[in-house]
């Protein structure tokens, strides 16, 4: 804003376009990103959930401008300060409503682990409720986790910074699975997040992760037979009690969500979507905040039994076990992006070599390099057989830009 | 063998992470060893499809550029890995109920 002639960073693709966008909100550099799904003939430019997730930015800053060409394929955003949900811009009653519309093919963890991140660096607390009939809280075939797991298996990870648990909350007040073809749901989830700091501390995960003693988890039927839940928790727990005994899974059965029925002589009419069921499971460490989580839902199609969601759930679990290491590819993002942009500070994270070895942890350590953060120090740790890999980040003391200023 | 396991070593990640003239994929194909993938004879190893309407490679290398917090997993051969009993009892130390003392003595 304050410069005339602002340095965008410039990237292609589509590729993280979340995390860019969080990235560049947090340091409040522009970004110009370009080639945007530009050779897709059916699905060119933006598409429904990265405009929803622009608007939700927008209305979470003040003073963001976005531009986005006319096909959609070019997007040029200039980040403001993230304000929360403060009285006057945009909030009511102190919290900002996101209505994300049906054609939304992400589940909402989507929007919400991007803007996990951003709020602990907010002026006010975060509030926003989402709602609409693109709302998803299960898991979703486009790999998205369930809106449960990322209250089990994300937040917890934000105590470790210094935020405070007790002020974050996920509240999911109308579940609901994928609807026909796989196109929105009608969910309504509440995220809190009325812990904001100065500067987040480093984390030091350099330690053993400890074993596995307790596994938890959520199975959720919508709008089909509670039955459903007893069957997935049945075979789920077949495979893993013999390795952990304290196996305990919720059951949660809900009606399918009334959406409007899009018909247009009968405007009032009502119909149920978002129909199904799925599992998610969250392994606890013996070590403080370690904690490996598996999802998987019903495709929207159906013809999957429960039995066998069950079973993949907990076979996806034992593989991300498995792969070691503090923290897991999910959470990996999200703790690598606060430790770089927290106090300045070298962390050490402990990451398996799973982890740290796919295209999503490179392709993020080149993103927070190109934004200012320092280069990662890897090295390997040496205290035990597991091959894991320690990667030591440099903080850059971003911290919480809107009240430094203000 | 022996030539694999060195292109798996930790200082090499360092290297390649950096090392922008890569695409993501590309170095950690590189760092892991493994040779070009068959990245392009995509569309001709689907030729039997009897779908008109078929994705070019251009397209196909589009969808795998949408983010997946969940990976797409083979889940059969998942089953298989984990119904191998000797699998199950390397995984079992990271579990609570290991037997420590065994571990002690190793």
């Amino acid at each position: 804003m304050a410069a005339p002639h602002p340095e965008y960073i410039r990237f292609t693709t589509h590729k993280s376009l979340a995390h860019r966008l969080v990235l560049s909100t947090l340091t409040g550099r522009p970004i110009h990103i370009s080639q945007i799904r530009s050779s897709s003939p059916t699905q060119t430019g933006l598409t429904p959930h990265e405009i929803s997730l622009l608007r939700l930015l927008e209305s979470v800053t003040n003073g963001s401008s976005i531009q986005i060409s006319y096909t959609g394929t070019t997007l040029t955003y200039s980040p403001g300060l993230i304000t929360g949900s403060m009285e006057g811009l945009g909030a009511s009653g102190g919290v900002i409503k996101c209505i994300l519309p049906d054609t939304i093919t992400r589940g909402v963890s989507w929007f919400l682990i991007p803007l996990c991140i951003l709020a602990p660096f907010s002026k006010a607390p975060m509030n926003v409720k989402f709602e609409g009939e693109g709302v998803i809280t299960s898991a979703t075939e486009t790999g998205d986790i369930s809106a449960d797991s990322v209250r089990t298996a994300i937040l917890p990870l934000y105590e470790r910074f210094g935020i405070l648990p007790s002020k974050l909350e996920l509240r999911i007040l109308q579940r609901s699975c994928a609807g026909q073809g796989g196109k929105g749901g009608g969910g309504v989830v509440e995220l809190r997040f009325g812990s904001q700091v100065r500067l987040p501390k480093t984390l030091h995960m350099n330690r053993s992760p400890g074993r596995v003693r307790r596994i938890r988890g959520v199975a959720y039927s919508t709008g089909v037979s509670a039955s459903n839940n007893a069957r997935m928790i049945h075979t789920a727990r077949g495979i893993l009690n013999p390795l952990v005994s304290d196996v305990h899974v919720a059951a949660q059965y809900d009606q399918a969500p009334l959406v409007s029925s899009k018909d247009k002589s009968n405007p009032g009419a009502k119909k149920r979507t978002g129909i199904g069921f799925g599992l998610s499971l969250v392994a606890e460490s013996s070590t403080d905040g370690v904690l490996y989580s598996a999802d998987v839902a019903s495709p929207s199609q159906g013809g999957v039994t429960p039995e066998d969601i069950g079973k993949r759930c907990a076979y996806q679990l034992l593989e991300v076990v498995s792969q070691g290491g503090s923290v897991t590819r999910i959470g990996a993002t999200t703790v690598l992006t606060l430790m770089a942009m927290g106090s300045e500070d070298v962390g050490r994270l402990r990451l398996g070599r799973e982890v740290i070895g796919t295209e999503e942890a490179v392709g993020l350590g080149r993103d927070l390099k190109r934004f200012g953060a320092s280069s990662w120090g890897l090295r390997d740790v040496e205290e035990d057989e597991s091959g894991d890999i320690l990667v030591s980040v440099k903080g850059t003391g971003v911290g919480n830009v809107g009240r430094k200023i203000a | 063998l022996h030539g694999q396991k060195r292109s798996y070593r930790t200082i090499d990640l360092a290297k390649l992470m950096y090392d922008v003239s890569l695409t993501p994929a590309e170095a950690i194909r590189k760092w892991r060893g493994e040779g070009v993938e068959e990245g392009e004879n995509i569309e001709a190893s689907d030729e039997d499809d009897e779908a008109f309407f078929k994705k070019s490679s251009r397209e196909v290398a589009d969808d795998q550029l949408e983010d997946r917090a969940i990976p797409i997993l083979d889940y059969n051969s998942l089953e298989e890995r984990w119904s191998v009993e000797d699998n199950v009892a390397n995984l079992r130390h990271r579990f609570a109920t290991a037997d420590l003392l065994g571990e002690k003595e190793a």
